[in-house]
């Protein structure tokens, strides 16, 4: 029996995977003929989508080159602000991971990428990469689109050959996205296309998660873009249905099945440039942020061990009477304990204590802990560490045995506490 | 007081006992040595003496040459052969030649991964030279993981593994697949049937990649002995093989005892438990302080016999001193059972076949079976266990009342003369091999003239481009969409989509506690069924066909259910034909279409049996297209025999092949279906066929059907030397009806063409 009877005869056990867009169609053809209307299709597809055609060792790749004012607007900035910020940032020496210390605006490249599916394996291909620079004439938008998937070397080849830095990428999770795929295609093509130069990057979502996590219901760009940006966009292509409607052109080059999906990695780039600003702005002019937003920067300071930034930071939430003033205090209270300014310290944790906001055991600790070795003050830590008891016991538990250990540690320093004082 | 018996003792005793139906003696046999190799390297010769190895058995010295050579090669191990130096010296000879070089080791399971891991680890700090081994499977921590990838010398993993985190992800492994030089695949026997096809399929795809990057690795197969080892491994590796199978590892006396338990029950030829007997056998010789092992069918026959050869000891320690052993053991919880073997504090281990593999626990004195294992094969691979220093070690096969049991316990010398079964699988099955033609589009595209390993795919691509999951451009396939192929292709699952069976009993509670195929659950698994599991009655409360679920509920009633299935046969091609003049049946095999459609089920009452209620069963049908072997009879016979009695002689018949099927091909019962037709729809004649239940089939019924002639004289002696008089449970599955005696119409039923003259036609 021929293997088309066959597998005709099986068909219902074998289609498991297929998705829902399956269309019954006719079988391509390999002749020449068909080749050559698909060609011409293409042409035609890129004249519309106005994409030049740069080859490439026979293959091709469709490049759209897009100018912007260096005055248009995108949320609550023009792109001109961007040379403010990384001025601003040459001002401070302080390592950040967004700080574009030591660099050019000029030098950033704006990047984002399309794929054909969302699992990081070596069968799914990116075929649409671009990329923004911004420069005193203005802002340059290069897109790439990768017109089947048997011309990967001339996509590799002309992006590469245009960016030959790709060391200050500034995309939306890109170490964790864009840049590995991009290492898994360029593997099938390396003996063909320039090797892939260093990477080095500003992840946005990162800062973004930091910042705006607790007030949206999701990181996504085009969340952050609406929510906290002000950006409205029309008529936008989800970006998961991006490789369905790519799988549609391979089988019929028409520029109407993606331009929707380029003007979406466009508009995705355009918002990297205004979101790099913004947050450059919270973090280097922090007076414009808001409680959470300066609580969280200088939680981010104090990750990054800058303790000078991170005190800054939460001193300014001083004046501050919510809860978050409080966890503000709590924290910058540890870190001038760390500096040896243990007074300032000390008067923090029981002003917390005191305001009664926050119901954390551990501020009497603290303060005990304080009162006991900087201050020699026995009496008044017991008083705290039996404060510290009662304040466990106020509060609610999920874990009983976290509760438990916690409570034998009290108790351990409350008997060492007594025994001191006589 | 009592007095220790010693081994002599127990060995005289059982000499007496009336229910030994054989006694085997294998003569001891001597090592076969040969010094290390000149070529060997100074550090690796170094390192085994330091472990006290300072020659090579012949089957380990030979595997170095082979291997020099170049050659691929399979080598066939007796169980405590030293059969892991086959392939750990090879390698490291090579790798300390070359560290640059990287060899994948595959195992079946992570636990015997493990053990290998720790064996070659000592070995390498024995010598003393930094190479690095690592298991990578589903445990591996992710911080690792990228360590492996690019230093790791050996990598041990799975197939699974390989399957759906390596081979899909070969361009973050550049470092391993260019410079690998050695594929070990150890347990080959385990490779079979449907788990087997996918994973030759797995090694196509592993050949294409490394051949992507340049390298060309040898393979190194080990195997249990099987009928057909050099066989086995070309089919799965599609390479050629140096057979080794000059053992020269040393054993000692055995003796292999074949155990009847007495009869019971006359009339229905039931014989008493075989779970009782071995309690009492294991406890003779765990009283007198002699090692034993117990192998069990299942896991609950593991607990129940340790609880009950526990309950011979009454302290703490010395009910410590039998343990169980079954799979998903921690590798600490093994080195804890394998010390206290070693050092005498454990005595006894009961276990399931989990110790077939080459998990190192060492030899004990005595092995029991609960039961014919199922294979000749596993039948010698567990009773490798025992055969311990310089002791005589005994073996005790302890029969069930099954018909293979008790076939294979009056038939000795069926089971010492012949070869163990053959392992069997189908690399080409078609929806095992375009599940594997995706992955490996999805790995790297076809080029227009490719084949995988040699088999034309050319038709598959454009069948797969027609939907819409590859695209063809530039003279090359692409995988074209969005899935992510590897995650819907399992390996191990034998049908393509199980019924998961829920136990909602307990609210709150609500856990899996098993899965059956398809087909099975039509009838077992439909509302209002009582279903057996592990001795427990649960009732079917809602079968969700569409999402694959069946929700039960512990329930206690007086009656079983039993389900109506019309099956509907149909010969779609026949491939081979053998009608014969000799035989009054004629054998063909080739491609059926089964439609299955159950359509009522009654309840019947324990005891009596009677009919206490029915209900209809709303279920679409299922239909499955596969390959079948089947041999038809005249249809003249029907009125010869009279309607009634051939019928029964047919059905009769059917029951005995299902049970003597798995003599000739390594499989699960489930993996085999037999299906009477007394009419035929293709030739309108009486037919039984044998099909294999996944579709597409898996070579099983091919293989039956080649030995035919063989599988029916089997099937008459069964028959034939059963003592009932008629037909009992134990041969033709029935208690005999009829004047004549269902057992002689079957044999008159297989009777030679020649003798009987009306039978022509």
């Amino acid at each position: 029996m021929s293997l088309k009877k066959q597998l005709e005869r099986y068909k219902t056990h074998l289609s498991r995977d297929t998705n829902g867009l399956t269309q019954e169609k006719p079988a391509i053809q390999k002749d020449t003929d068909k080749q050559n209307i698909y060609d011409k299709e293409l042409l035609f597809a890129a004249e519309n989508l106005g994409a030049e055609i740069k080859t490439f060792d026979g293959q091709f790749v469709l490049v759209r080159t897009e100018q912007f004012s260096l005055s248009e607007r995108l949320g609550p900035y023009s792109f001109a602000c961007l040379f403010d910020v990384v001025a601003e940032w040459q001002k401070d020496r302080a390592p950040h991971p967004l700080s574009a210390y030591n660099r050019r605006a000029e030098e950033l490249l704006f990047f984002d990428t399309e794929t054909t599916g969302l699992e990081s394996g070596a069968g799914h291909m990116i075929f649409l990469i671009g990329w923004a620079k911004v420069t005193r004439e203005g802002v340059t938008l290069k897109q790439y689109f990768l017109p089947g998937p048997g011309h990967e070397a001339a996509f590799y080849h002309h992006f590469l050959t245009d960016c030959h830095s790709l060391s200050n990428l500034v995309t939306f999770n890109g170490k964790a996205f864009d840049w590995p795929r991009v290492k898994t295609r360029h593997q099938f093509v390396k003996d063909q296309v320039p090797k892939l130069p260093a990477f080095g990057h500003f992840d946005l979502l990162h800062a973004s998660r930091r910042l705006w996590k607790s007030r949206l219901e999701s990181t996504r760009l085009q969340m952050i873009e609406k929510e906290i940006l002000g950006i409205n966009r029309d008529g936008d292509i989800p970006g998961h249905m991006a490789p369905f409607l790519y799988f549609q052109f391979l089988k019929q080059p028409n520029a109407a099945l993606v331009e929707g999906v380029l003007k979406h990695n466009l508009d995705d780039i355009k918002t990297l440039i205004t979101l790099y600003v913004h947050l450059s702005c919270k973090i280097l002019r922090p007076f414009d942020a808001d409680e959470r937003e300066l609580f969280e920067i200088g939680r981010w300071h104090q990750s990054l061990r800058n303790d000078q930034k991170a005190i800054e930071t939460f001193e300014q939430l001083l004046g501050s009477q919510s809860l978050l003033g409080s966890q503000a205090k709590k924290s910058l209270a540890a870190l001038y304990k760390k500096r040896g300014r243990y007074k300032e310290a000390l008067s923090l944790y029981e002003e917390c204590i005191r305001e009664g906001k926050m119901r954390d055991p551990a501020l009497y600790i603290e303060a005990a802990k304080l009162l006991e070795h900087q201050f020699k003050d026995i009496e008044h830590a017991l008083h705290y560490t039996k404060e510290a008891l009662q304040e466990l016991g106020r509060m609610q538990v999920l874990l009983k045995e976290k509760q438990e250990t916690e409570k034998e540690k009290i108790l351990h320093r409350y008997e060492r506490l007594k025994a001191k004082r006589i | 007081m009592k007095v220790r018996q010693s081994m002599a003792d127990l060995l005289s005793a059982l000499k007496k006992n009336d229910n030994i139906a054989h006694w085997h003696t294998i003569p001891e046999q001597k090592a076969k040595m040969t010094p290390f190799p000149e070529y060997m390297h100074t550090k690796l010769r170094a390192a085994l003496e330091r472990k006290g190895i300072s020659s090579l058995y012949s089957h380990q010295a030979e595997a170095m040459e082979a291997a020099k050579a170049g050659k691929d090669m399979v080598a066939v191990t007796p169980t405590a052969s030293g059969k892991t130096l086959c392939y750990n010296l090879p390698v490291l000879q090579s790798l300390i030649e070359d560290d640059t070089c990287r060899a994948l080791y595959l195992f079946p399971t992570k636990a015997l991964a493990q053990d290998q891991k720790s064996e070659m680890n000592e070995l390498i700090d024995e010598m003393g030279i930094p190479l690095k081994s690592y298991t990578y499977d589903g445990d591996t921590p992710g911080q690792i993981r990228q360590k492996i990838r690019h230093a790791g010398h050996v990598v041990i993993t799975n197939p699974d593994m390989l399957h759906s985190a390596i081979l899909p992800h070969h361009t973050k492994w550049v470092s391993l697949f260019e410079n690998l030089s050695f594929i070990v695949i150890d347990e080959l026997h385990t490779y079979r049937g449907v788990f087997g096809s996918h994973v030759a399929n797995v090694i196509r795809r592993l050949k294409r990649i490394c051949a992507f990057y340049g390298s060309d690795p040898a393979f190194i197969c080990t195997s249990a002995t099987i009928a057909n080892p050099r066989e086995h491994a070309v089919r799965l590796t599609g390479r050629q093989m140096h057979l080794i199978d000059n053992n020269g590892a040393p054993s000692v006396r055995k003796h292999f005892l074949f155990y009847n338990p007495p009869v019971v029950n006359q009339a229905l030829n039931v014989r008493r438990s075989a779970t009782l007997e071995v309690r009492n056998l294991a406890k003779d010789f765990l009283k007198n302080g002699i090692q034993t092992i117990v192998f069990a069918r299942s896991r609950v026959r593991v607990e129940l016999l340790l609880s009950y050869l526990q309950s011979i000891n009454k302290g703490r320690t010395e009910r410590a001193a039998v343990r169980a052993y079954r799979g998903g053991y921690l590798p600490s919880e093994r080195r804890a059972i394998e010390k206290g073997l070693r050092n005498g504090e454990i005595m006894g281990v009961v276990s399931t076949n989990a110790l077939e593999l080459g998990v190192d626990i060492g030899q004990l004195q005595v092995c029991i079976m609960t039961g014919y294992p199922g294979s000749v094969a596993s039948t010698w691979q567990q009773a490798g266990r025992a055969g311990r220093r310089q002791d005589e070690a005994v073996i005790i096969l302890v029969a069930s009342s099954s018909p293979l049991d008790q076939y294979i316990t009056q038939h000795p010398d069926y089971f010492f003369d012949r070869n163990p079964e053959e392992a069997r699988i189908n690399p080409d099955n078609l929806i095992i091999l375009v599940d594997h033609i995706k992955c490996a589009a999805y790995e790297l595209p076809f080029n227009e003239e490719e084949t995988f390993d040699g088999v034309e795919i050319q038709d598959i691509c454009q069948f797969l481009n027609d939907q819409d999951v590859l695209h063809f451009q530039a003279g090359k396939w692409f995988w074209m969409n969005d899935a992510f192929p590897a995650t819907n292709i399992s390996l191990r699952s034998a049908s393509q989509e199980n019924v998961v069976i829920i136990d909602q009993t307990v609210q709150g509670n609500v856990k899996v506690i098993g899965e059956m195929d398809r087909f099975s659950a039509m009838t077992m698994l439909h509302e209002e069924a009582i279903y057996l599991h592990q001795g427990e009655q649960y009732q079917v409360e809602e079968l969700d066909w569409e999402e694959k679920k069946a929700y039960v509920r512990q329930v206690d009633v007086n009656y079983y259910t039993d389900a109506n299935l019309a099956v509907q046969l149909d010969v779609l091609d026949v491939d081979q034909e053998n009608p014969n003049a000799i035989n009054s049946y004629d054998a063909a095999y080739g491609e059926v279409v089964v439609r299955a459609l159950p359509t009522l089920f009654k309840k019947i009452r324990f005891e009596t049996h009677e009919n206490i209620g029915w209900g209809p069963i709303s279920l679409p049908e299922e239909v499955i297209h596969t390959s079948s072997a089947w041999i038809s009879f005249s249809a003249d016979l029907v009125d010869q025999f009279g309607k009634e009695n051939f019928e029964q002689a047919l059905m009769g018949l059917s029951n005995v092949l299902r049970h003597a099927a798995p003599l000739f091909v390594m499989c699960d019962p489930v993996d085999l279906s037999v299906v009477p037709k007394i009419k035929a729809t293709h030739n309108e004649q009486p037919t039984i066929f044998i099909y294999d239940k996944y579709p597409g089939g898996i070579g099983l019924s091919e293989k039956l059907y080649d030995m035919m002639p063989q599988l029916l004289q089997e099937v008459k002696r069964m028959i034939g030397r059963c003592p009932c008089s008629s037909g009992c449970p134990s041969c033709i599955g029935t208690e005999g009806e009829g004047n004549l005696g269902v057992k002689s119409l079957i044999l008159k039923l297989l009777k030679d063409r020649q003798k009987d003259e009306s039978m022509c036609r």
